[in-house]
């Protein structure tokens, strides 16, 4: 509560800090250059094509450290400060360096209803560290994250900006770190409706796993 | 339990068609098997339809927009200005689902990304479109690989791109990447993120329709909303207008999450009883608890208390009359056991993590809402924050660039209003419980 009125004093980041990324790897390849003419060719403006081309950066480097934008600004053709002003706008591009795996947790309205802190603290406890911060090992960061669209089967999180992870429990929190830790990723799982139980007929994916655990919802702790 | 006579008629039997129980529907193959692109066929190639023929079904069909606001789509067409050959238009469907509670248009990717294209296809027939930009936010990056692949499908096969069915009529669709903004599902602040500038709303007028995206005339559209569309055309706009609640037809995605026992997306007509949706379709609430209150379409509508949902339904005109709104059409059900306080604060920290910082009273007013509702929760609360809070309300709606102030501004509102004693409780440090649901660290 101490800190309502308190505002800590933070620093104007360094203009120009020293690169975190060597210079003779800050380069795209021939591909990646066409993939991010084609993106641009979608648009009436090459500013169009930032996004997609930020996302392609960060994917190459893991995160967007100020060269690494300035290198997407190049490529596409805008001013530096556009670029950053993109970078910097969003909360899934990466300005500093994460762990291997970044777990989003999602807290918000359904997933803190469904026990998406028990879930939080679980993972935090779990690995030692808050939200917000990476492991020893770098391997994992912890996040808070904002409602993901995927309510239904709260509590759930997100690796990576990539795979949804639903219904989550302990045992579910504790097979995903053990298996992320010796390198494997989840599967793509598509959320089937309850409304499509199978006597119904169904409209299933069958390229993808299914999740059928709506059956049982997993039920919070200190909620429910 | 004697039969209660609802506007969604008898939905027990309602055979959906947004989601239609196909198996694969998301392939091109099969989704050609169950009439896939039929309208965009019978709309480009008959002379039946023109694009002032396919605007007028829409009116006629009474669909209203499933983004939130609920404004007619035919109508938003028709405001596009005659077409001028030397100047672009785009269409941009709006993807981007991050109100909390929402989580239907997701599915509509997942299990029938075509009838997506066909109606964006459609939609644009209608306007003299060109190109129509797809957003969806980036935390769907397995969806968007999963779009993708399919519209390359479709273009391959013919249905998107130049002269499409050799009609004449050509149209690009892009598949836009967001990356994690609340804010960028707000019309305005779609184009600018589109744009490739920080995703910052717009004063309107003027609207999209005038000066959209790069400044050209610019539709914006929900997903669901647009997918609503192939079935207009084929199956007529008067069939549409006659599915569930008159002044607010149509089938309907309800996102329903909380505490229930079978939390999901349900398709059924809109009108619905809440207490049917509660306790048949989503299975009734989790652990035989009581409800408490919920929220009917997204967390910016205002909350209702279970005193309150007797005899309401799902549609514009019976929310309204309860107190709320229809919204995105995602339900949380709280139970008893629900700290409204606590719920109430992480609302609030939402909306003080996604205000965008353009307008003053948005972003210094979600802040001070977070702070004074967290005093709340963690007890430390007295009496007249309950005013500063209401007084703080009233100086943030309406005098911002976008509604995003306004939707923070509601759920603070209307739960001190419908649950006034709940903080009261909590202003007495000796009722309040240690640490509540949510912890500071
Ligand atoms: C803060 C804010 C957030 C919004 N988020 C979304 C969203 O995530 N998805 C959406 O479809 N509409 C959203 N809207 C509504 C859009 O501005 C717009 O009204 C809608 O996309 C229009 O489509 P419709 O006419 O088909 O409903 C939001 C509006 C505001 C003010
Ligand atoms: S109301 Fe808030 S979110 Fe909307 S433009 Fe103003 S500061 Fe940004
Ligand atoms: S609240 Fe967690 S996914 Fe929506």
């Amino acid at each position: 509560m101490g800190d309502f009125i308190k505002h800590p004093f933070v620093d104007a980041p360094d203009r120009n800090p020293a690169p975190l990324i060597p210079g003779d790897q800050l380069v795209f390849t021939s591909e990646e250059k066409k993939q991010i003419q084609t993106w641009i060719s979608r648009y009436p403006t090459a500013d169009g094509a930032i996004m997609r081309a930020l996302w392609l950066a960060q994917e190459k480097f893991s995160f967007l450290p100020p060269e690494v934008i300035k290198l997407v600004a190049e490529e596409v053709g805008i001013p530096y400060a556009n670029a950053y002003g993109v970078a910097t706008f969003y909360t899934q591009y990466f300005k500093e360096k994460k762990g291997k795996h970044v777990l989003d947790v999602c807290t918000c309205f359904s997933c803190q209803l469904c026990g998406g802190y028990d879930m939080l603290h679980y993972i935090e406890e779990k690995l030692g560290v808050h939200k917000g911060e990476t492991t020893k090992d770098g391997l994992f960061t912890v996040q808070e994250a904002e409602c993901l669209g995927a309510c239904g089967t709260a509590p759930m999180l997100q690796i990576t900006n990539g795979t949804f992870v639903h219904n989550l429990n302990k045992d579910k929190v504790d097979a995903l770190l053990d298996a992320l830790r010796e390198g494997k990723m989840p599967a793509f799982t598509s959320v089937t409706l309850p409304q499509d139980e199978d006597e119904m007929g169904g409209n299933r994916r069958t390229d993808v796993n299914s999740v059928e655990s709506y059956i049982v919802p997993p039920v919070s702790e200190t909620v429910s | 339990m004697e039969e209660k006579k609802t506007k969604a008629g008898d939905w027990r039997s309602y055979q959906r068609v947004l989601l239609p129980p196909v198996k694969d529907l998301h392939k091109l193959d099969v989704y050609e098997k169950h009439e896939g692109y039929k309208a965009l066929r019978e709309v480009l190639t008959t002379d039946k339809w023109d694009p002032t023929s396919v605007t007028n079904e829409v009116k006629k069909s009474g669909l209203k927009g499933r983004g939130g606001a609920g404004f007619p789509t035919g109508l938003k067409w028709s405001f596009m200005p005659p077409v001028d050959p030397n100047i672009p238009r785009f269409l941009c469907c709006n993807g981007d689902e991050s109100e909390p509670g929402t989580f239907k248009d997701r599915q509509l990717m997942e299990y029938n990304p075509h009838l997506v294209f066909e109606g964006m296809l459609i939609a644009s027939y209608a306007m003299s479109i060109k190109t129509g930009y797809l957003y969806i936010r980036g935390e769907f990056a397995d969806w968007i690989t999963l779009m993708e692949e399919e519209l390359e499908k479709a273009y391959a096969k013919g249905y998107v791109g130049k002269n499409i069915m050799g009609s004449g009529f050509s149209c690009e669709i892009v598949i836009h990447k967001g990356a994690g903004a609340y804010i960028c599902g707000e019309e305005s602040s779609l184009m600018s993120s589109l744009e490739g500038q920080r995703a910052y709303p717009r004063v309107k007028p003027p609207f999209p329709a005038q000066k959209g995206v790069w400044g050209y005339p610019t539709t914006i559209n929900n997903v669901e909303t647009l997918t609503c569309v192939p079935l207009i055309i084929n199956k007529g706009g008067e069939w549409f207008s006659k599915i569930g609640a008159s002044s607010h037809p149509g089938p309907v995605l309800y996102g329903i999450s909380g505490h229930v026992n079978r939390p999901g997306v349900f398709e059924y007509p809109t009108g619905m009883l809440i207490s049917d949706l509660i306790d048949e379709v989503a299975g009734g609430m989790r652990g035989g608890k009581k409800l408490k209150a919920l929220i009917p379409g997204g967390s910016s509508t205002p909350i209702l208390r279970a005193d309150q949902i007797v005899g309401v339904t799902m549609d514009a005109d019976s929310l309204r009359d309860a107190g709320s709104m229809m919204g995105t059409s995602g339900m949380l059900i709280m139970d008893e056991d629900v700290d409204i306080v606590s719920w109430l604060r992480r609302i609030t920290q939402f909306y003080h993590h996604e205000s965008c910082g353009q307008c003053t009273p948005c972003r210094e007013g979600t802040g001070w809402l977070e702070n004074i509702v967290t005093r709340l929760d963690e007890g430390n609360g007295q009496l007249r924050d309950l005013d500063i809070l209401l007084d703080l309300c009233t100086q943030m709606e309406g005098r911002t660039v976008c509604a995003l102030a306004d939707a923070a501004a509601w759920p603070i509102r209307y739960t001190i209003d419908r649950f006034r004693s709940e903080f009261e409780a909590k202003c007495r440090p000796e009722n309040v419980p240690s640490g509540g649901v949510l912890e500071t660290a």
